[in-house]
């Protein structure tokens, strides 16, 4: 009843120090979940896209080539030596989960930058690879063809123009964003079979482009296997090859960082049920101080159900206030943190992927509700315990 | 219009059984005003209560208009406090974030037997007849004590109650304000036939009626109808 609704707002008002903290509380509660929710979740798909990113574990290479280590990629700079394309393939070795093939070659007067330009032209398996597609930051609207190119972050043209490489036309297909590593800033990415096309045109024909032959592989653990497994298996398996891994184990790092965000989960969850209580007691002090309200209502002939009503609308008005306060307060400290910690990752070539904003407000929306939900049901008990007595009691401020 | 039969209240306390009514039978006939006399703690206020269905008495029962009042459902004794009782407490007992006007027109509000707008517009009348019709926008805090307590008349009569229940109505005001009270009663008694029985510590007040019950102890000691 509008009377009833205008009552709880009413009250709500009358005392308004109380409301107000009331409100404050549960917006940072919100608001708190809120942020880290979205946060955590953004933190997950962006695990998934850097992790999916770093890809490899391991690379296989034959011995004696030079390899990059970073932290965040594993390179083989150009060498004249190979490896069989179906090495691992032919090994069958149960702690690899995946392997990606590469060709790399370093051409000069490919018709590429400035004539004596150093250019590192690498082939892919665009079926197999997981380490360079996932750092396309712009592609066409198609998947990879022969011809096409995918440039490295330093190297600039327009998607979809044409580029020549050693007077052969090809089209740029994409642009990876930036690894902070040589060889893949400098580097033309392509298809095996659009560098083997090139064979022809170079000075002198490398070997790895040889049909059947690779620079290395990277390579991915199998889930449960260690990386000293893979290592032992492979060196037993492959003659004439060396296995590198990366600075850390990034299949710790993962496990590592997703049994913190459960846990983080977790406290964000302990939290809000801490907010419940003292929603739950703060309203059961309201119902104590208001009985004698509420028992006039009852004497003048208010229903159990409309006298819960308006104590519950009340509890909801403020923890619905508060939850889309708290909503409000999260995305002004997301901006902070686009404008901070994520703009200094991304810097980094660390990827953060943010959730799209279908996404973003069914977690808005959840939080308001939820906030709704715990006044709802911090109000509702002491509002029915209160509405069973009798009239007379509460009116006289008994029991 | 009004009987009880046998009706009892006790309370447990740390003392043991407190017994505030003891086996009390009383019969007000319609349209008459009785008092209910005693002194302080004589149980005249746990009676009233039990008769007004604000308080379950612990044995008997209370008939008004024919209905067994502590034998209806929750919703319907609700009902009953609406539609059959008014109610007058010896307090300030307008709600203070409600205007006057909202204050009378809410018992209806909350029985919804008749609109908003008719409601209102019933409770302006009310409150024109209690010298209030300057005040229809005002809050309790803004008027005098008596003023309030006729306001409080006002809302107890919105839904035409068969029976008016005023529980020492003028302890706390002046004693001009008191005589004023008491008119506005026994107007409403004499000219609409509303059953009116007052409880009071005042036997000056309560030879105003025409039947006084005298309480002591939780018992009826003496019930007399002055005029027929």
């Amino acid at each position: 009843m509008r009377l009833l609704a205008s009552l709880a707002l009413q009250n709500l008002g009358r005392r308004r120090a109380r409301s107000l903290l009331l409100i404050a509380a549960v917006a940072i509660g919100s608001g708190v979940v809120f942020t880290g929710a979205t946060l955590m979740r953004s933190i997950d798909d962006s695990m998934a896209v850097g992790f999916t990113r770093l890809g490899a574990d391991m690379m296989v290479v034959p011995e004696g080539a030079l390899t990059n280590i970073t932290a965040a990629l594993l390179t083989v700079e150009p060498t004249d030596l190979v490896l069989d394309a179906d090495a691992l393939d032919k090994a069958h070795l149960a702690s690899v989960g995946r392997a990606a093939p590469q060709k790399i070659v370093r051409v000069e007067h490919s018709g590429i930058g400035s004539h004596h330009d150093l250019v590192d032209l690498i082939g892919i398996d665009p079926a197999r690879d997981f380490t360079i597609q996932p750092w396309l930051k712009e592609k066409l609207n198609r998947d990879l063809r022969a011809g096409d190119v995918i440039l490295g972050a330093g190297r600039d043209a327009p998607l979809g123009s044409q580029m020549l490489i050693f007077g052969k036309p090809h089209v740029v297909y994409g642009q990876l964003g930036r690894t902070g590593v040589g060889t893949h800033e400098r580097g033309v990415f392509m298809a095996f079979e659009t560098l083997e096309a090139l064979a022809g045109s170079m000075p002198q024909r490398p070997a790895v482009l040889a049909p059947g032959k690779v620079t290395g592989f990277l390579v991915e653990l199998a889930p449960g296997s260690t990386a000293l497994q893979a290592r032992f298996a492979i060196l037993s398996a492959l003659k004439g090859a060396k296995v590198v891994t990366g600075e850390s184990s990034l299949s710790g790092i993962r496990q590592g960082l997703a049994a913190l965000l459960k846990g983080i989960l977790a406290l964000m969850g302990l939290m809000f049920a801490s907010m419940a209580v003292m929603v739950s007691v703060l309203f059961s002090a309201i119902v104590t101080e208001r009985r004698g309200e509420l028992g006039m209502l009852k004497a003048i002939g208010a229903r159990r159900s409309q006298i819960v009503g308006m104590m519950v609308a009340e509890a909801v008005i403020a923890t619905g206030v508060g939850g889309i306060l708290g909503v409000i307060l999260g995305v002004l400290v997301m901006r902070l943190y686009e404008r901070s910690l994520v703009y200094y990752l991304e810097n980094i070539g660390v990827p953060f992927v943010w959730l799209d904003l279908l996404q973003t407000v069914a977690f808005a929306a959840t939080a308001i509700v939820l906030a709704s939900a715990i006044g709802a049901l911090g109000a509702l008990y002491p509002a029915w315990r209160a509405s069973r007595r009798d009239a007379y009691d509460l009116v006289r401020g008994e029991g | 219009m009004l009987a009880c039969r046998q009706v009892s209240k006790s309370y447990k306390t740390e003392r043991g059984l407190v017994t505030a009514v003891a086996g009390i039978d009383l019969d007000v006939a319609a349209g008459r005003f009785a008092a209910i006399i005693g002194r302080s703690g004589s149980g005249k206020s746990t009676l009233m209560a039990m008769v007004g269905g604000l308080s379950r008495p612990s044995a008997g029962s209370v008939i008004v208009d024919g209905t067994d009042v502590w034998a209806l459902s929750d919703n319907a004794l609700a009902a009953f406090r609406n539609e059959k009782v008014g109610y007058v407490f010896q307090f300030a007992s307008l709600l203070p974030t409600l205007r006057l006007i909202d204050n009378v027109a809410l018992p209806a509000l909350l029985g919804r037997r008749h609109g908003a707008s008719g409601t209102y517009a019933r409770a302006a009348d009310l409150l024109e007849r209690m010298g209030l019709g300057a005040y229809l926008d005002a809050y309790p805090s803004e008027i005098s004590a008596g003023e309030q307590r006729r306001a409080a008349i006002a809302r107890a009569l919105i839904n035409d109650p068969a029976l008016l229940l005023a529980d020492e109505p003028t302890s706390d005001l002046d004693e001009q304000t008191e005589i004023e009270i008491m008119e506005v009663l026994r107007a409403v008694n004499r000219e609409v036939g509303t059953t009116l029985v007052l409880v009071t510590h005042n036997l000056a007040l309560a030879e105003q009626a025409q039947q006084i019950i005298h309480i002591a102890n939780g018992g009826i000691v003496a019930n007399g109808v002055v005029v027929a």
